[in-house]
């Protein structure tokens, strides 16, 4: 069996946090007396990703996941427990390992400001050490993909969101690192952009087999991209596995919904599911699975039955719900 | 990595310096009139010199003096303690951190980068100065025109290496180019920017020159004007080397203790 990508055994990550209160008296009680709370941004972490996997982290905010990532990056020491990424100790900061991963963060750039971003890419061929040939090769086919002609030979500042973040990909994925980290890549962006960036990781990984890491709180990049998640609360794996398969244990259910000309009482809908909705000619319910069948040949024989749809029940749920369980009554725990 | 694709990765870096420094070759020039002031000292003890000579400065000396301060100070100065607080204190140091090269190399490279035009910049003011009072009159041997250069790296160096501990400590602190301002105030009056070391106190004269303060603008300033004995020249070699290297090593032991704690805040 090959080598995990990444390896992380028993991780913990505890920063030290200055507080003082509000008003001029708390700061000025702060100069002699520094209150320090230790905050625990990762508790326990286990999990390992194989070459080639495109896997989520989720997770509400201060869950851990950018902590999580920066680690594997080499960004931050841990307090505690191994990690491995691409056979290295991230925090080293090894060249080799390095020269393997990248790291793509949604709010941070590495682009300089006032300057073309074609100068950035310059200057990470050679940093990077990358051939001549190669390195023109895949620019052009970036620049293709992501149609950058008109937009890296201005300068940084000048562009608009959407174009510096595709500029920050190529800039990021021109060395071809084997692992490549997402923190939030599509933040503030429109949904065009949106799918041109998830259709672009995508390829990267599909045609280099790279393993994508991914954060972000747009829960359609990580359906669209990530076969597997994992959802990370309080600095603790809670789940490790398909999106699918989280779905069906925190809410089994399925939600069907369907217009008609009317439907019948309340108190008969009750026996096919739970009622989420009924307004007018729209009816919306949840059904247990294998009580699907049935209920959809009964709602298909209504009067005017149209624009019937059987779906999961969306993730953004499926995740409030499970954050609102508390940990030990966590029937998803891998 | 290889030494030859370091130095290609240091004069990527350089040329990446240059250009930046070309975009903001205005802010480069303001900040080169703000740094003025050894012209300033220069119109003072010029005027007091002029009927008799102070100490052993006649006019003619201090005209020399500080326009070789001016022009040492501009061809000695950095400006990462400011960059590194910032990139501390925002998570911007990130990006920097995760290149295959390090962080610190970037920084030497991209500030060493600004001083030609720096110095491009500077040159006409200076000429400008030296033709308003009446013209230079240097006597700098060769053998002191040939080591001028490496007591300008060494100066170089012990400058740089003050700014990367003092910022290096935003890994702890807020604000710690405040502790720079501490830092410069005593640069003013200990490194001849002021007033030159030979002028001070007895006491204090002989004393300041073991002093990094000195080595860093002091001690090239009089080898470019030629006040240096032979003893004095290499005793200033001596003090200007201990100090690049303790500055350099705390340096590189606050960087490696601060790396550790770095938040990557944001980022």
């Amino acid at each position: 069996m090959a080598e995990p990508a990444v390896q992380v055994e028993g991780l913990g990550k505890r920063f030290e946090v200055a507080e003082r209160g509000a008003g001029l008296r708390a700061a000025l009680r702060a100069l002699v007396h520094r209150r320090v709370r230790v905050v625990e941004a990762v508790r326990e972490l286990s999990f390992a990703l194989a070459p080639g996997e495109r896997v989520g982290l989720l997770g509400p905010n201060g869950a851990g996941k950018t902590t999580t990532l920066k680690i594997l990056a080499g960004l931050l020491y841990p307090s505690r427990g191994q990690v491995r990424v691409a056979g290295f100790t991230p925090h080293l900061r090894k060249y080799e390992f390095l020269r393997s991963i990248s790291l793509v963060m949604g709010h941070k750039r590495q682009l300089s400001w006032d300057l073309p971003a074609v100068d950035t890419f310059e200057l990470n061929r050679v940093i990077y050490d990358i051939d001549a040939s190669a390195y023109r090769r895949r620019l052009d086919d970036f620049v293709e993909r992501l149609g950058l002609a008109s937009i890296m030979f201005k300068p940084v500042r000048q562009l608009s969101l959407g174009e510096r973040m595709k500029c920050e990909l190529v800039a990021a994925l021109l060395h071809e690192p084997s692992i490549l980290f997402l923190d939030e890549p599509t933040l503030g962006m429109d949904v065009s952009m949106q799918l041109a960036i998830r259709a672009f990781v995508r390829e990267y990984n599909e045609e280099r087999g790279a393993t994508i890491v991914l954060t972000s709180h747009y829960m359609q990049d990580v359906s669209a991209l990530c076969p597997r998640i994992l959802v990370i609360n309080d600095g603790a794996l809670r789940f490790d596995g398909t999106i699918e398969a989280l779905t069906r244990t925190i809410r089994p259910l399925r939600r069907v919904s369907v217009r008609a000309e009317s439907f019948p009482e309340d108190a008969a809908l009750a026996d096919w599911g739970r009622v989420i909705e009924r307004a007018g000619d729209r009816l919306v319910l949840d059904v247990e699975p294998e009580r699907v069948p049935e209920v959809v040949s009964r709602l298909v024989g209504l009067p005017d039955s149209r624009e019937l749809l059987v779906r999961e029940a969306p993730l953004e749920e499926v995740l409030r719900e499970l954050f609102a369980r508390p940990d030990d009554a966590d029937e998803a725990r891998p | 990595m290889s030494a030859r694709h370091q130095l290609r990765a240091l004069a990527a870096l350089w040329r990446l310096g240059f250009a930046e420094a070309s975009a903001y070759r205005v802010a480069l020039f303001v900040w080169i009139l703000t740094s003025t002031f050894p012209l300033i000292s220069l119109a003072l003890w010029a005027g007091i010199a002029r009927d008799a000579p102070v100490g052993d400065f006649t006019q003619r000396d201090f005209v020399a003096y500080f326009v070789g301060a001016f022009l040492i100070r501009q061809l000695t100065s950095s400006w990462v303690v400011w960059d590194l607080e910032r990139q501390i204190a925002t998570g911007e140091l990130s990006a920097l951190l995760l290149r295959p090269i390090h962080p610190l190399l970037h920084h030497l490279m991209t500030n060493l980068a600004a001083l030609p035009l720096r110095a491009a910049l500077a040159a006409p003011l200076a000429i400008a100065v030296l033709v308003a009072a009446g013209g230079l009159q240097i006597a700098p041997s060769s053998l002191e025109l040939l080591v001028l250069p490496l007591a300008l790296v060494g100066a170089w160096l012990i400058n740089f290496s003050v700014q990367l501990i003092i910022g290096s400590l935003a890994f702890w602190i807020t604000s710690s180019s405040a502790l720079y301002e501490l830092w410069m105030t005593c640069y003013v009056v200990l490194s001849g920017y002021a007033v030159p070391t030979s002028l001070l106190p007895a006491g204090m004269t002989t004393a300041v020159r073991y002093l990094p303060f000195h080595a860093a603008l002091g001690f090239p300033v009089e080898l470019l004007i030629g006040r240096l004995s032979p003893a004095e020249l290499l005793t200033g070699f001596a003090v200007q080397c201990c100090w690049v290297v303790a500055l350099a090593l705390a340096a590189g032991w606050t960087w490696r203790r601060g790396a550790r704690v770095y938040g990557a805040v944001g980022a």
